[in-house]
């Protein structure tokens, strides 16, 4: 009942914020259509023939959350898929999908240790300990878990052997990143409502926790906790290297819903000392918002990221603005300018605000493109915001900017979406798409190509590349890929963190358009560039720290 | 006769008008573009006729502006690239546009033919000002025009290729994965070796064995370089490059975002079918023949000579016949890239070239297969080295193929084709065959060994390959 009333008042709230959708100008269909002349992706929902039957499910505290992973656990570079439940259980899916054809999983139960897979929130996979497998880092409404992966997706608790507090706080978000001369990751867990402090849940947002291994030891040791004071709770966390400089600092996206006099967040994280947060006086600009999600992409390829923050309204696409400097992280919101505000349903007559969470910049119809999704959903039952809002899907434009074509690619279902992981399931060189759903079946996409009257034809070229190094940080997080083709330079970063609740490991895609060929460029975590490259479209690369050549990979036929 | 009456119905039929109303004297080359929703299954001699005279009308067509000549705002590269400022002229004869025309250069002995010094043409990035691409080998490539006759046999040729190292390469992989261990396996198809590769347990490839061939096994074998895949892909390259007529299926909304990327106020230059029928009538070019001297002193020393360019070892990359399967030319092809119609995307139409009265004449081995006779491996080599390096002579690589590595020229039409080498830089074959260095080094060695008169008699025999006017 109390959560009840916490809710109506909230719905009051929002009624009166004074959101840019209700002022924004219509996207009419008319002008949508027009600007649709790049490829439409037909996103084909097959999950429960997939074998998939999977729902988020749960009260108050699994109203956020919702999360998912993808990433290869057996060794066959197929990603494989974790899918977080709330008070369902959570669940492993091994993927046998056909290569280029439909999408097959098989729920492996005894992948995840029967006791820890309730209450899970969200999930990000990430070898912690350097030994060619993938971790698991589990996120819960209670005691957060570190499963040691093993081979052919076997998964231990590793949180004793790790010297890891798990805590007993509501952890709503993570990100982690290996930092210069340490042996291990460090690791950042965002926590929500503290629901223990008096008056909560309004201002008793809790501490987010900030984790160096400790240096000379041969395993990871976790044991020495910094909290991040204040906590303005956290739906999602990023290290990201906003300035260029090689030294990642952590963006926090914040829940106004709960916060007092909170904001948006920008720690310095600086190797060897305490991470302090951005301040005003350091020009970083005070945005609360909803913040349910985070995603970065270097959408104009100048070396400094944008951000997507989605967030109940207008989602914000921040960029670096003139007057920032290397020490000065001076943002400003261009969704407007960028088509990128998905302020409301684009189908459809409920128009209400949406509510924005699981965000993923890619190239899901390979034009070279980025877009960008994102998952929507209302809350629960708060009535001043949209109840049917439909997940985006908003196309990168030639010129820039963004068009939607959800509705167009067949993602416009009516369940409230909440996490998702984006990856080629079949390995096909094509996006497809889960998407964790709150008390509603999981959704997964198969991306079938270019939308056509009769069915779907062929899209652009791609690249799918894998990176590797030996010893600490095997699989490069924190590396930038560029892809350069003719004057066109594509760029991603390989990172744990963001997103809603939900993370990927494995190849990384790059859609060409019409380049056959590409030059790839990688910068090591260490800072170290690669040579280039040389590679053909239409292949997944392999590239490793100091070989002369990539190589090529071929799924199994 | 009823061949042609048919075609031209055909033609009728199969065009759409490109400017409503225009009379008769309108100053433009296309009056109406190729239909490609008309082309369907295998054509019959009839819509095959006609699709190759709508080919043939575009290939010696004077573009003008009217059509959309030019290209105002876009640069020639092969990815569409927008310029940083209009060029002050609609012709600049490095960076093109450079001709009005594709028989303009294509045109010795014949139309579809080869091209003289004059008419070299600049192969440079096209990513940057037209102000920097100057003749400077620093910046550009410059080539002799290549002839197209044979052009289909070719492509056919090169598909079948890239098929059987596609499936030699699945089989290593699928017995590596079986095996559990690594599977070496030898790239070999019709004959010509592209060195080898190692299939490893997880799917990896090793690559570094291959020879002549790029990484992903397709071989190409447009352009000096052999860097092409299709007539296709050379068609809408060229069209942009040379002329500024930009192909719907490259430079078309569904890439660019604008119908009129060139900013020439014409959209829709070149429909799915004009590039169909250019690649129709480029297919269905006659292969060179071997010319029977009416002179018999000539006759004898080409005789000597065919022995000698086995015995030197000409033959080893100007192989004298490769073996083609069929004769169905399905266009779009099954190896390009997006940017070029593929199968998939189209219906698309199949070209049985065994309609066509020459293919008759080519000579078939037991298997029924028909010879090519190309001359040619279709496969690339190094062709300089420290001595003999006036092959050499780029400074740029081209598309990953470093700059003194070439695929073996087709030499059926030689006699026919003056001058000689990528850059025409040679007025005799005799001084052509002394720049082959690198891979070709011994038997140009070998060659410079024999006396004169067989000397000779190797040019008489080269003289005979030609293109029949």
């Amino acid at each position: 009942m109390t959560n009840r009333i916490a809710f109506a008042l909230a719905a009051l709230l929002f009624a009166a914020a004074p959101l840019r959708a209700q002022n924004a100008p219509e996207q009419d269909a008319p002008d949508r259509d027009a600007e649709l002349t790049m490829d439409v992706p037909v996103m084909v929902e097959e999950a429960l023939a997939a074998g998939i039957d999977h729902q988020y499910t749960g009260p108050w505290e699994y109203f956020v959350g919702g999360g998912a992973a993808a990433f290869d656990c057996n060794g066959d570079r197929l990603p494989d898929l974790a899918i977080a439940g709330g008070t369902s259980p959570a669940s492993l899916y091994v993927n046998h999908s056909d290569i280029g054809g439909e999408l097959r999983f098989e729920e492996k139960p005894d992948a995840l240790p029967a006791n820890i897979r309730e209450k899970v929130t969200g999930l990000y996979p990430i070898d912690i300990d350097n030994d060619g497998h993938r971790d698991l880092v589990v996120l819960r409404v209670g005691e957060n878990i570190i499963l040691k992966g093993g081979p052919d997706c076997t998964f231990t608790e590793a949180n004793r052997a790790l010297a890891f507090d798990g805590g007993r706080a509501w952890s709503t978000a993570f990100a982690a990143t290996f930092e210069p001369g340490l042996p291990f990751p460090t690791l950042a867990f965002g926590n929500y409502v503290d629901r223990s402090a008096p008056g909560s849940p309004w201002g008793t947002c809790h501490d987010n926790v900030f984790i160096r291994p400790a240096q000379g030891k041969d395993t990871p040791d976790y044991s020495e906790q910094f909290p991040l004071s204040p906590g303005y709770c956290a739906l999602s966390m990023l290290f990201t290297d906003w300035n260029h400089t090689g030294e990642p600092d952590l963006r926090i996206t914040n829940d106004r819903q709960y916060y007092r006099d909170g904001e948006e967040q920008l720690w310095r994280i600086v190797p060897g000392k305490p991470p302090r947060p951005y301040r005003k006086s350091d020009g970083w600009r005070s945005v609360q918002i909803w913040g349910m999600g985070i995603a970065e992409a270097d959408l104009n390829a100048d070396g400094y990221p944008e951000y997507a923050l989605t967030s109940m309204g207008d989602t914000k696409l921040e960029t670096l603005d003139d007057e920032a400097e290397p020490d000065r992280p001076v943002y400003r919101d261009i969704a407007f300018d960028e088509g990128a505000t998905a302020h409301r349903p684009y189908t459809g007559d409920d128009l209400k605000p949406s509510t924005g969470w699981h965000a993923d910049f890619d190239d899901f119809n390979n034009d070279g493109r980025l877009d960008l999704f994102i998952a929507k959903g209302n809350v629960q039952q708060m009535q001043d915001f949209a109840s049917y809002d439909p997940d985006n899907m908003l196309l990168g434009k030639a010129g820039g900017g963004f068009v939607e074509a959800g509705d167009k690619a067949g993602i416009a279902l009516p369940r409230r979406g909440r996490g998702a992981a984006v990856a080629d399931f079949n390995m096909d060189g094509m996006l497809d798409l889960a998407v964790v759903n709150r008390e509603a079946p999981v959704s997964l996409f198969r991306n079938c190509g270019a939308k056509t009257e009769t069915g779907a034809r062929p899209m652009g070229n791609w690249l799918e590349i894998e990176l590797q190094q030996k010893g600490v940080n095997r699989d490069a997080i924190g590396a930038t890929v560029t892809v350069k083709s003719g004057n066109e330079t594509r760029t991603r970063k390989v990172h744990v963190g963001g997103g809603h609740a939900s993370g990927s490991a494995g190849f990384i895609h790059v859609g060409t358009g019409t380049a056959e060929r590409a030059q790839i460029r990688i910068q090591w975590p260490d800072g170290e560039w690669s040579a280039p490259y040389r590679v053909f479209a239409n292949n997944f690369v392999v590239i490793r720290k100091g070989s002369e050549q990539a190589q090529y990979w071929y799924p199994p036929e | 006769m009823m061949n042609r009456l048919s075609a031209i119905a055909l033609a009728v039929l199969c065009a759409s008008p490109a400017a409503a109303g225009d009379v008769p004297w309108a100053e433009r080359a296309i009056n109406s573009h190729v239909d490609q929703s008309k082309l369907t299954g295998t054509l019959d001699r009839a819509a095959l006729d006609a699709l190759i005279a709508s080919g043939e009308r575009l290939f010696g067509a004077k573009f003008t502006e009217l059509d959309g000549a030019g290209r105002k705002m876009a640069t020639q590269a092969i990815i569409p690239t927008k310029r940083k400022r209009p060029p002050d002229n609609i012709f600049q004869r490095i960076a093109g546009t450079e001709s009005n025309s594709c028989s303009s250069c294509h045109r010795e002995p014949v139309m579809g033919g080869a091209g003289d010094f004059t008419v070299n043409v600049f192969v440079n990035e096209g990513f940057t000002n037209a102000d920097f691409d100057t003749t400077d080998p620093q910046f550009s490539n410059e080539r002799n025009t290549n002839h197209l006759m044979g052009a289909g046999l070719v492509e056919l040729l090169a598909r079948e290729m890239t098929a059987d190292l596609h499936a030699i390469r699945k089989a290593a992989l699928h017995a590596a994965r079986q095996k559990g261990e690594p599977v070496t396996a030898a790239l070999e198809t019709k004959g010509v070796g592209f060195g080898r590769i190692t299939a490893l347990p997880d799917g990896i490839l090793d690559l570094h064995e291959i020879e002549g061939v790029d990484t992903d096994l397709v071989v190409r074998p447009f352009s000096q370089k052999g860097v092409m895949t299709s007539l296709r892909q050379f068609t809408i390259n060229a069209m942009n490059q040379h002329h500024g007529m930009e192909a719907e299926e490259r430079f078309g909304a569904r890439w660019t975002g604008e119908a009129d990327f060139d900013e020439d106020g014409h959209a829709h230059e070149l429909s799915d079918g004009d590039i169909s029928a250019l690649v129709a009538w480029q297919a269905s070019r006659p292969a060179p023949t071997v010319m029977q001297p009416a002179d018999a002193a000539w006759q004898a020393a080409a005789k000597q000579g065919s022995t000698a360019f086995d015995a030197i070892g000409c033959n080893s990359c100007h192989v004298r016949a490769l073996p083609l399967k069929s004769l169905d030319f399905a266009d779009p092809g099954p190896f390009d890239a997006a940017g070029t119609l593929r199968a998939g995307e189209i219906e698309g139409a199949v070209y049985d070239l065994s309609l066509l009265d020459w293919t008759k004449t080519l000579e078939r081995n037991d298997k029924g297969e028909v010879l090519v006779p190309l001359f040619g491996d279709l496969k690339r080599h190094v062709i300089t080295d420290r001595q003999v390096a006036a092959l050499g002579n780029e400074l740029l690589s081209q598309r990953f193929v470093e700059r003194n590595e070439f695929q073996t020229t087709e030499i059926w039409g030689i006699g026919s084709t003056a001058p000689y080498g990528h850059r025409g830089d040679f007025t005799t074959l005799d001084g052509v065959i002394r720049a082959h260095g690198g891979e070709a080094r011994a038997s140009r060695d070998a060659y410079i060994g024999l006396d004169d008169g067989a000397r000779s008699a190797l040019i008489a025999y080269l003289k005979t390959l030609v293109i029949e006017p």
